[in-house]
């Protein structure tokens, strides 16, 4: 079967965002499909080295914390892992990591810095593209 | 109770959420070689559909579903390149027809299945013997090489090289049922 593309976007805040764009990376690339998520604004979190820290629920979904716990779902460091290992490309927009003062060594390993167009060079021939 | 079904790989996904299943299972798959079978027991009730949607996707065969005790046991079987397309060297065959007629009549002919146990399991022909491609050399002397053979698989490729392991072993009444258990429109039972 011909490979897939997904691309994703992730530019909001909080530890939704991080699961929405990273549980559907995680099962778009172990259905095969070539993956690159493109981080931008408040998504730059989610790559940040001090993710954990960065990372809260919304305001009002705090109850949450509970469910994800009792669901057993991975944590964003196992996600991120398993896509790195799966081959997702991701790519920390350089103007947004510019223009909140950050360097390259703030973020985890693995991680690019491109610009717009190296997501829409992707993206482009993507079936599926997806904003979180 | 659990019950036992012969596969190659148990890969252990309880209590995991979405989308650990999936990529455990992609990951487990990968360190397979083509033909064997991997159960998945998963408590997540979305890896019911999920895990069909990924066979069905990535090529491999999703062979079946128990549901015991709140654990899903999914069986799927590793696809190899050559699968799609049989090759056809073992000269002697016969139609699914053929063989479902034969039965009817009463013709005595045993049906060797030579797919995996996981795969006999669900669903197979009524009498039909399960002795796994594998496992054949070894169960041989088993056999009678003086009675008749129809030796069925999936899509016959398997059951071709039974077939040509069976008239090196002195079998003279062997045939290779084409196209297999895929195609298969007679009766079928099933050890569930």
């Amino acid at each position: 079967m011909a490979n897939k593309k997904v691309a994703i976007i992730a530019s909001s805040p909080g530890l939704e965002t991080a699961y929405k764009a990273l549980n559907i990376a995680t099962a778009a690339a172990a259905l095969d499909a070539e993956v690159a998520i493109f981080f931008t604004f408040e998504g730059l979190s989610i790559i940040h080295k001090d993710a954990e820290q960065m990372l809260k629920l919304k305001p009002g979904n705090e109850g949450l914390a509970e469910g994800f716990r009792k669901v057993n779902v991975p944590t964003v460091p196992q996600l991120l892992d398993m896509a790195k290992e799966s081959g997702v490309r991701m790519i920390a927009c350089q103007m947004t990591v510019d223009v909140m003062g950050l360097e390259k060594d703030h973020f985890i390993d693995g991680v690019e810095l491109g610009g717009a167009a190296a997501f829409l060079d992707f993206a482009f021939d993507a079936q599926v593209t997806l904003n979180f | 109770m659990s019950r036992e079904i012969q596969t190659d790989r148990v890969l252990e996904c309880e209590r995991l959420s979405c989308p650990m299943p999936v990529v455990k299972t992609k990951k487990a798959m990968e360190e397979m070689k083509p033909g064997e079978v991997l159960e998945v027991r998963a408590t997540d009730k979305g890896s019911v559909a999920d895990l069909q949607s990924w066979a069905k996707r990535t090529g491999h065969q999703y062979i079946g579903l128990i549901e015991e005790n709140g654990v899903f046991r999914h069986f799927l079987r590793k696809a190899s390149n050559n699968e799609t397309k049989a090759e056809v060297k073992f000269p002697h065959t016969m139609s699914n027809e053929e063989l479902n007629q034969k039965k009817a009549s009463g013709e005595s002919i045993i049906v060797l299945d030579v797919r995996e146990p996981a795969e006999y399991v669900f669903g197979h022909i009524p009498g039909a013997i399960s002795v796994p491609l594998g496992q054949l050399e070894e169960k041989i002397s088993q056999l009678d090489p003086g009675k008749a053979y129809a030796v069925i698989c999936r899509t016959g490729n398997r059951s071709d090289m039974a077939c040509q392991i069976l008239a090196e072993h002195g079998f003279s009444r062997v045939k290779n049922v084409v196209p297999g258990m895929s195609q298969w429109q007679g009766a079928t039972e099933s050890d569930e």
